[in-house]
C-alpha cells in the first residue's frame, strides 16, 4: 500500500499541502481531482519521493520513503510527469528503453511487446521524438514508465501519472485509462493519477481524492465522493449531472452561466 | 550499433591518416623510414621523437578530452551550447597558468599551475553553487568564469612586453614545445576520463530527460551531476594546463557526433572524442603549415574553422529545441 499520513508541504513559504492522508491500494486506480493550483502535482511529487514533506509521512509497502535511495524507489514506482522532456535526436525506442536503466538487465522481447501493446506505441517505436504529437509523446512516456515497472521484481509497484492523458483525444484517453485500469487489476499495480477530466475519473477510478487549496475535501470510493454538490463546491461552477437512459453511464457537464 | 561502429572506424581511419600527414609533412621522413625508425638519421630521429610525436599525441589527447568533456557537459545541462569553459574551468586554469608564465616559470610548472587553477575554479564552483545541480550550477559557473577572466585581463595589463607575448600566445592555444612529461599526463588522463564518463552513459541519457525524470528512473541526480562536472573539469583542466585555450572543439565535436549518430550518450562518448582528436590534429597540421615556417596558434585555427562551421550547423541542422 502507498500511504500518506497527515502530510503537509510548504513551497516558497506557502502551504501547498495541508495534512492530507491517502491510501492507494495495489490493483486499484486512484484518481486525484481538483481545480488548478489545488496541489495535485505537489502531492504526486511527495508520493514519488521527489519532494520530502515538512510533516507527516509517506510510506510504500510499509516502509517510509525517507531514507530509501532513488534506485530502491525506482523499483517500486514509476512516474509520468506533466511535461516530460523530448530530447532532440532520440528515437522512441531509445526513450522507452530508459525505463529499464535501473535494472540494467536485457529486456525480454515478450515484456517489450507487452509494453508497446499496453501503451499503443508499437507503430511509433522507430520514429524520432521530435516528430511526435503531444498525445503520442504522452503514450511514449507512459510506455517508458510501464517498462520500468514490468522489469522490476518488486512485489508492490505503483504507477504515478500527472495528467498523463491530458493531450489524448477523448476516445484514446478513455481507452488508455480503461487499459491502465485493466493492467492495475491483472498485474496488481497500483495507479495514482492526477486528472482534470471528471468523467474519465467517474468511469474508471476505484477511489477518488478531491483536493482544494492543498486540503483533502473528500476521499473514498468513486461513487461516494463524486457527488454533484461536492464537485460544484470544489470547482465553483454549477454542474448538470446526466445519466444515460439505461442508467449505466453518469456524466457531469458544466452549466453555462448565461 | 553497426552504424556507430562504421562511423567510429571511419573516424579512426581519418584520424590516423591526418595524424600521419601531420607527422611526416615537411619533415623529410618517409613512410618507410617511419616504419623502420632504426634507419632514420639522428636529426630526423630527434625531430620525430622529440618534436613531432609528442606534439601529435598531445593534439590527439586534447581533442579527445575536449570531445568527452563537451559531450558530458551538454548532456548534463541539457544545453547544446554548454561547454566546459562555461563552468569557469578554462578561466581558472588560464589565470593561474598566466601568473606562472609571468613569473618566468618553466613549461611543466606552467602546466601544473594551470591544472591547479582548474581545480581552484572547481572548488570555487562547489562552494558557491552549494547543493545546486542544474541551471543554478551553470549560472554560478558563468559568474566564476567572468570573474576569473576579468582577473586574467587585469593581470595581462600589468605584464611587461616579453611576458605579455608568451601569455597571449599560450592563451590562444598551441602544441608547440610539447614535452613527454605533459604528454604522459594526458595519456594517463584521457582513458581515465573517458572510462569514467562512458561508464555513466545511462545517467547522461537520463539527465537529458530532466532532473526529475532521472530521479524517477533511479539515479542519484546530485551526486551523479557532480561526478560528471568533476570528470569534465579534469579533462578541460588537463587540456588548458598543457596547451592553452583550444576553442570550439568541446562544442563542435559533440555536435558533429550527434549529427551522425543521434543524442544517445553511449554513441556520443565513442564518436565525439574521435571527432575532437581529428579536429585538433588537423588544426595543428594547418597551424604549422599554413604560414610555414611561421606558426599560428592552434586555437586560432579551431576557432576560425569552428565558428563558421558551427553557424552552418545551426542553420542547416534541425532546431534541437523545436
Amino acid at each position: 500500500m502507498l500511504e500518506l499520513q497527515d502530510i503537509s508541504l510548504k513551497l516558497g513559504g506557502k502551504t501547498v499541502i495541508r495534512q492530507v492522508s491517502l491510501q492507494a491500494q495495489p490493483g486499484e486506480l486512484c484518481v486525484i481531482l481538483g481545480p488548478n493550483g489545488a496541489g495535485k502535482s505537489s502531492l504526486l511529487q511527495l508520493m514519488s519521493g521527489y519532494r520530502q514533506p515538512d510533516s507527516g509521512q509517506v510510506s510504500l509497502a510499509g516502509k517510509p520513503l525517507t531514507g530509501q535511495g532513488p534506485a530502491s524507489l525506482a523499483r517500486q514506482r514509476a512516474v509520468v510527469e506533466q511535461h516530460p522532456a523530448l530530447p532532440a535526436g532520440w528515437r522512441v525506442s531509445e526513450l522507452i528503453a530508459t525505463g529499464a536503466y535501473q535494472t540494467r538487465a536485457m529486456v525480454s522481447d515478450s515484456i517489450w511487446q507487452q509494453v508497446l501493446v499496453l501503451s499503443d506505441t508499437a507503430s511509433l517505436q522507430n520514429r524520432t521524438l521530435d516528430s511526435l504529437s503531444g498525445g503520442e509523446a504522452q503514450r511514449v512516456h507512459l510506455a517508458r514508465a510501464l517498462l520500468q515497472l514490468l522489469v522490476s521484481s518488486s512485489l508492490e509497484r505503483y504507477l504515478l501519472l500527472d495528467e498523463a492523458t491530458s493531450a489524448l483525444d477523448f476516445a484514446i484517453a478513455d481507452a488508455m485509462v480503461a487499459r491502465l485500469h485493466h493492467i492495475a487489476g491483472s498485474l496488481g499495480i497500483g495507479i495514482v493519477a492526477v486528472m482534470h477530466d471528471l468523467n474519465l475519473a467517474l468511469r474508471h477510478a476505484d477511489r477518488v481524492l478531491l483536493l482544494r487549496d492543498g486540503v483533502a475535501v473528500a476521499s473514498g470510493k468513486t461513487a461516494e465522493v463524486m457527488d454533484k454538490q461536492q464537485l460544484e463546491a470544489i470547482y465553483g461552477v454549477a454542474l448538470a449531472e446526466l445519466t444515460s437512459p439505461d442508467a449505466q453511464v453518469r456524466a457531469f457537464v458544466p452549466r453555462t452561466s448565461d | 550499433m553497426s552504424r556507430t561502429l562504421h562511423v567510429c572506424l571511419l573516424l579512426l581511419a581519418a584520424l590516423l591518416l591526418t595524424g600521419l600527414g601531420s607527422l611526416l609533412h615537411g619533415s623529410g621522413i618517409s613512410l618507410y623510414a617511419l616504419l623502420h625508425p632504426s634507419t632514420l638519421p639522428l636529426l630526423e630521429s630527434q625531430l620525430l621523437w622529440q618534436l613531432r610525436l609528442p606534439r601529435l599525441l598531445m593534439a590527439a589527447c586534447s581533442g579527445m578530452l575536449l570531445g568527452c568533456a563537451g559531450s558530458a557537459v551538454q548532456a548534463r545541462f541539457r544545453n547544446p551550447l554548454a561547454e566546459p569553459g562555461l563552468l569557469g574551468i578554462y578561466s581558472g586554469a588560464a589565470l593561474v597558468a598566466a601568473l606562472a608564465l609571468s613569473l618566468n616559470a618553466g613549461l611543466m610548472a606552467v602546466s601544473l599551475a594551470g591544472f591547479a587553477g582548474s581545480v581552484l575554479a572547481l572548488c570555487l564552483l562547489r562552494t558557491l553553487a552549494g547543493q545546486a545541480s542544474g541551471t543554478r550550477l551553470l549560472l554560478a559557473g558563468v559568474a566564476i568564469s567572468t570573474l576569473l577572466a576579468s582577473l586574467l585581463t587585469l593581470l595581462i595589463t600589468t605584464l611587461p612586453d616579453g611576458a605579455l607575448r608568451s601569455v597571449t600566445f599560450w592563451l590562444m592555444g598551441s602544441y608547440a614545445g610539447a614535452q613527454w612529461q605533459q604528454v604522459g599526463l594526458m595519456l594517463l588522463a584521457t582513458p581515465l576520463v573517458w572510462l569514467g564518463l562512458f561508464r555513466h552513459w545511462h545517467l547522461l541519457n537520463a539527465l537529458q530527460l530532466g532532473e526529475a525524470t532521472a530521479f524517477h528512473l533511479g539515479f542519484d541526480v546530485r551526486r551523479g551531476s557532480w561526478l560528471i562536472v568533476l570528470l569534465a573539469s579534469i579533462a578541460a583542466g588537463v587540456v588548458v594546463a598543457s596547451c592553452g585555450m583550444i576553442g570550439f572543439v568541446g562544442l563542435l565535436a559533440p555536435h558533429l557526433a550527434r549529427l551522425l549518430l543521434g543524442s544517445d550518450a553511449r554513441r556520443l562518448m565513442l564518436a565525439a572524442p574521435l571527432f575532437g582528436a581529428w579536429l585538433t590534429v588537423g588544426a595543428d597540421w594547418l597551424a604549422r603549415s599554413l604560414l610555414a615556417p611561421a606558426e599560428l596558434p592552434v586555437g586560432v585555427i579551431t576557432s576560425l574553422l569552428g565558428a563558421p562551421f558551427f553557424l552552418w550547423l545551426l542553420r542547416h541542422a534541425k532546431d534541437e529545441h523545436a
